[in-house]
């Protein structure tokens, strides 16, 4: 539970984009501080998943199997969550396809994949989205992303300019839209894992590298999320903040 | 009665620099929550002020006069609040000052500015962390909350210790977390922007127009209720996966630090 100060009761959220994680922690956590929650991805097992969790937790739940690489069908999508909630406050941008593949061998395709689900996607939800926060004069974006926006790391250079460049979206939109009450921030998740990993092939070589010396669970997201969501959080934006067990600190 | 969630139920904080500001407000925004709160700083006026208002939400409050820079007066402050709140979960490095670095060319900064200035916004907080930090590994968790400014991450003309010593507090904080993190314990900064610290009451609509305060992007200074609550969520047991992480809470000032406002060009793209 979060403070009653971080409540996020008749707000609207929208969780756009497929990842392996994050729609169905991000949709309870929100739902769970109070909001009615829109999903929106192509993996329709996901959607399920977070309208089950959203209706749990006993708020309204409106599903849309979009492709957010898509922009025409990104703004029907949004078109629609207006006609259905009347507004959208809360955007967060949930998108996530991994490559790991040194860079000589990463095809064009794949190049081209990795920065369509990851960067093109969030261009095309702020842009949908962004329009209606500046009619309200009031919104808040969350872009959940890797810390590899901001380190680099082998093998993984299609996926840390993906990364990189919502990082920097982020940063930019927030001077843009800075002084129509429209907060843009990024989420930085470091090693995560729904399940326990004690014994796992790699277990040992990345415990070396989180301080904690666990990994996160894609759950432990959901209080920053509701916070950065809330209204306490008009005089915070263009802020990348991580949650990953102190990696970053000595990374 | 506290009127939160309860979500500090049972925890004891420690706030320096609370009988003002930024830390006044944390200290009442975690009472609501249902801390107990201690309030250290020099001025004893003050910090009984903050206490009765605690006491008044709810909680149980301890006002102790403290300078931070000297470190038998802050072993002293956890110590009594050991003793008297039966418990420590929580300390808030808020304490801090600027001084004698008013435009002065830096051949006149004496020895004397130099150790007050890194005494007061550095030192007090090592001095706390190391008083406190022995019962939190004790204890097995602890939440640490270091206050530093957006000076300590760009330089900004003139500021030689205040800068300098805050910056030394942002990598202290990440330095104590990579440490700590073993032990359950959870050490995050704020970095604040311009805040109009005599505003305790925030506006209706804390959203002022175009116009105002043309430095930072949001249009407005901060109040003390945005970082208070920001501190909130660091010492609560939901962010206990978040540490070591500095949080800016600037109005964005720092995420576009080139241009902040008023210089937005319209430029066609290129065509070959």
């Amino acid at each position: 539970m979060v403070a009653k100060d971080f409540n996020l009761g008749g707000k609207i959220a929208l969780v756009a984009g497929d990842s392996k994680y994050w729609s169905k922690y991000a949709g309870a956590a929100l739902a769970e501080a109070g909001a009615d929650v829109a999903i929106t991805a192509r993996n329709t097992k996901r959607l399920e998943e977070t309208a089950e969790e959203v209706r749990r937790q006993g708020q309204k739940i409106l599903a849309i199997s979009t492709d957010t690489t898509d922009a025409a069908q990104v703004q029907k999508m949004v078109d629609q969550v207006v006609t259905e909630f009347g507004r959208i406050d809360i955007l967060v941008n949930a998108n996530e396809l991994l490559l790991a593949k040194p860079f000589l061998e990463t095809t064009e395709a794949e190049w081209r994949r990795v920065l369509d689900t990851n960067l093109n996607s969030a261009f095309n939800c702020c842009q949908a989205v962004g329009r209606q926060m500046l009619k309200q004069e009031r919104g808040r974006i969350i872009n959940l992303i890797s810390c590899l926006a901001e380190r680099g790391v082998e093998n993984f250079s299609a996926y840390c300019a993906a990364m990189g460049g919502v990082l920097q979206l982020t940063r930019a939109l927030n001077i843009e839209w800075a002084r129509h009450g429209i907060t843009v921030n990024a989420i930085g998740t470091g090693w995560m894992s729904e399940t326990d990993q004690t014994g796992a092939p790699q277990e040992e070589l990345l415990l070396k590298y989180i301080p904690l010396k666990r990994y996160g669970h894609p759950g432990e997201v959901g209080s920053l999320l509701v916070y950065l969501a809330s209204d306490t959080t008009d005089f915070l934006t263009g802020q990348f903040l991580y949650v990953d067990g102190a990696a970053m600190s000595h990374l | 009665m506290a009127t939160g969630n309860g979500t500090l139920q049972g925890k004891v904080a420690i706030i320096t620099g609370g009988g003002t500001g930024l830390g006044k407000m944390t200290a009442l925004l975690m009472a609501k929550e249902g801390a107990d709160i201690v309030v250290a700083a020099r001025r004893v006026g003050a910090i009984e002020q903050t206490a009765k208002e605690v006491r008044d939400i709810g909680p149980r409050a301890l006002a102790i006069p403290t300078d931070v820079t000297d470190p038998a007066q802050v072993n002293n402050l956890v110590k009594r609040t050991l003793a008297e709140m039966g418990g420590l979960d929580i300390l808030v490095n808020n304490a801090g000052i600027v001084r004698g670095q008013e435009r002065r060319p830096l051949w006149e900064v004496t020895d004397e500015d130099w150790r007050i200035g890194i005494d007061t916004n550095l030192s007090g907080a090592f001095y706390c962390c190391r008083a406190a930090i022995k019962h939190f590994v004790d204890q097995g968790h602890g939440k640490i909350i270091n206050v530093a400014s957006g000076n300590g991450v760009r330089g900004a003309r003139g500021d030689f210790m205040y800068g300098t010593a805050k910056a030394g507090l942002i990598n202290f904080t990440r330095v104590l977390a990579t440490t700590f993190a073993q032990e359950n314990i959870q050490v995050n900064c704020i970095a604040p922007g311009f805040i109009n610290v005599f505003n305790l009451q925030p506006e209706p609509s804390t959203r002022e127009r175009p116009g105002t305060s043309p430095f930072i992007p949001v249009g407005r200074f901060g109040v003390p209720e945005d970082i208070g609550h920001l501190a909130l969520f660091l010492a609560s047991d939901a962010s206990n996966y978040i540490t070591g992480v500095l949080f800016a809470n600037d109005g964005g000032g720092l995420a576009g630090g080139i241009a902040p406002t008023g210089y937005a060009p319209v430029i066609a793209m290129e065509e070959d």
